[in-house]
């Protein structure tokens, strides 16, 4: 039990610190919640955003665009917004909203989505 | 002499304290006949009206048919409050909780007596984290305006007033006259502490990412929408 204790307190304050979202969701999830309303649940870059923006979010299911970017840039884009690779701001910064394990999976989701 | 002055003077005191006991038990009764509108009409089926937040995940989220209210005295201008519940006019393009489908515009509709004692009822819920005085409404706040549509476009999801005229996505609540509805100090403090407002929503979080000066900047801008 003595040992155990100091095991909790240190999980916890990660759980705090850690910031982003209480809970942990899938990629596909995630996806569908926070990046289709822009790049469509589909991920063709044509969610309900899509047409009242200056700018087309990406297409994810397009290799020759989406192999452009190496998955550093793909994990800096989702944390730090469009500004992170030079691109739109209108492309959100995720980095306190879901956490760095979660951006990860989602790099590996946008490879599924572009079979690349 | 000097008595009767006291008199006189102990007089007003005396009328002036049974006046404020009846206004004050004329805006109370104002928001008990409120919070009996709003039992009655069931506006409890959709609107959670006591704090604090409880949904953790999307599901949670999903679950619920209408925004919460339990901080409805923090957020909302009064007037506005007591206006658009007689006349509801869209205020979110999306249905709620959709990123497909309009929103179809059936609210339910108050009469302007029932409106008026709801409005009452609703501005004595307040959230203890949304702080008064902070955000000076109405000037123009040239931080702001530069992270609102530079730094971070927050108009990517939101519509908002550019030339006269609405632009911007669709997702997110409409501020194209957000400085009728939403209290600056509340949107200072929805940016700075979202997860006590709302915990989960297709909005991203700020922190860490705007800084302080960069938050009341943009609650201070949003606050000239008309
Ligand atoms: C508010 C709309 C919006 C949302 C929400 C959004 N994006 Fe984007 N995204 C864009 C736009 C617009 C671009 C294109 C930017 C450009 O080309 O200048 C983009 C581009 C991208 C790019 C390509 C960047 C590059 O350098 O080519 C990636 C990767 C991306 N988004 C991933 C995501 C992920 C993952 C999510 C969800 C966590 C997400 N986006 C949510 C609008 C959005
Ligand atoms: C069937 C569900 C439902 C019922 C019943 C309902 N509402 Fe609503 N209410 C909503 C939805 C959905 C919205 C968002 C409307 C919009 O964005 O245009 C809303 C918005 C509001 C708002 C503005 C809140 C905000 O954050 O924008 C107020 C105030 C409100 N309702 C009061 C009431 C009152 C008073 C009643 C009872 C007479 C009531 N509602 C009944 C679903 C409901
Ligand atoms: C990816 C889309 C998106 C972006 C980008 C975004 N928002 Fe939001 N915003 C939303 C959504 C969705 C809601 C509704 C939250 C809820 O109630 O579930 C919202 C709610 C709000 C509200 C409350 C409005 C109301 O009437 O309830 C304010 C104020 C706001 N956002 C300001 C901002 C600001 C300022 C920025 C930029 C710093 C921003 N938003 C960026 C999607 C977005």
């Amino acid at each position: 039990m003595k040992r155990i204790f100091p095991f909790f307190i240190a999980v916890s304050i990660v759980m705090t610190f850690s910031g982003g979202s209480a809970f942990a969701a899938s990629a596909d999830e995630n996806y569908k919640w926070y990046c289709a309303q822009c790049h469509g649940s589909g991920g063709k870059g044509d969610g309900i955003n899509s047409k009242d923006l200056p700018v087309t979010p990406r297409n994810h299911t397009n290799p020759a665009d989406m192999k452009k970017l190496t998955d550093g840039d793909i994990e800096n884009v989702i944390k730090q917004g469009g500004a992170a690779t030079s691109k739109s701001t209108t492309m959100p910064p995720f980095g306190s909203t879901i956490t760095g394990d979660e951006i990860k999976e989602m790099v590996k989701y946008l490879h599924k989505l572009c079979n690349c | 002499m000097r008595a009767s002055k006291f008199l006189k003077a102990a007089g007003v005191m005396f009328f002036l304290a049974v006046f404020a006991c009846i206004y004050a038990g004329q805006a109370n009764a104002g928001a008990e006949d409120g919070k009996k509108v709003f039992a009655g009409k069931k506006c409890g089926d959709c609107h959670q009206t006591e704090g604090t937040a409880t949904e953790k995940t999307f599901a949670d989220k999903l679950k619920k048919k209408g925004p919460d209210l339990w901080f409805a005295g923090s957020k909302f201008k009064k007037e506005w409050l007591a206006e658009w519940m007689q006349n509801p006019n869209p205020i979110r393009p999306l249905e709620y909780n959709s990123i497909e489908k309009t929103n179809p515009g059936n609210h339910p509709k108050l009469a302007k007596k029932e409106s008026e004692d709801a409005t009452e009822y609703l501005m004595t819920l307040k959230s203890k984290d949304v702080q008064e005085g902070v955000i000076q409404e109405g000037a123009s706040n040239i931080q702001g305006k530069l992270a609102f549509e530079k730094k971070v476009s927050c108009f990517a999801c939101h519509k908002y007033p550019k030339l006269g005229k609405p632009i911007g996505g669709l997702t997110g609540p409409s501020l194209a006259d957000a400085s009728k509805r939403l209290k600056g100090d509340w949107v200072y403090a929805y940016l700075k502490n979202p997860k006590v407002l709302i915990p989960v929503k297709r909005m991203p979080v700020y922190e860490g990412i705007l800084n302080d000066g960069e938050m009341k900047g943009i609650a201070q801008y949003i606050s000239t929408f008309k």
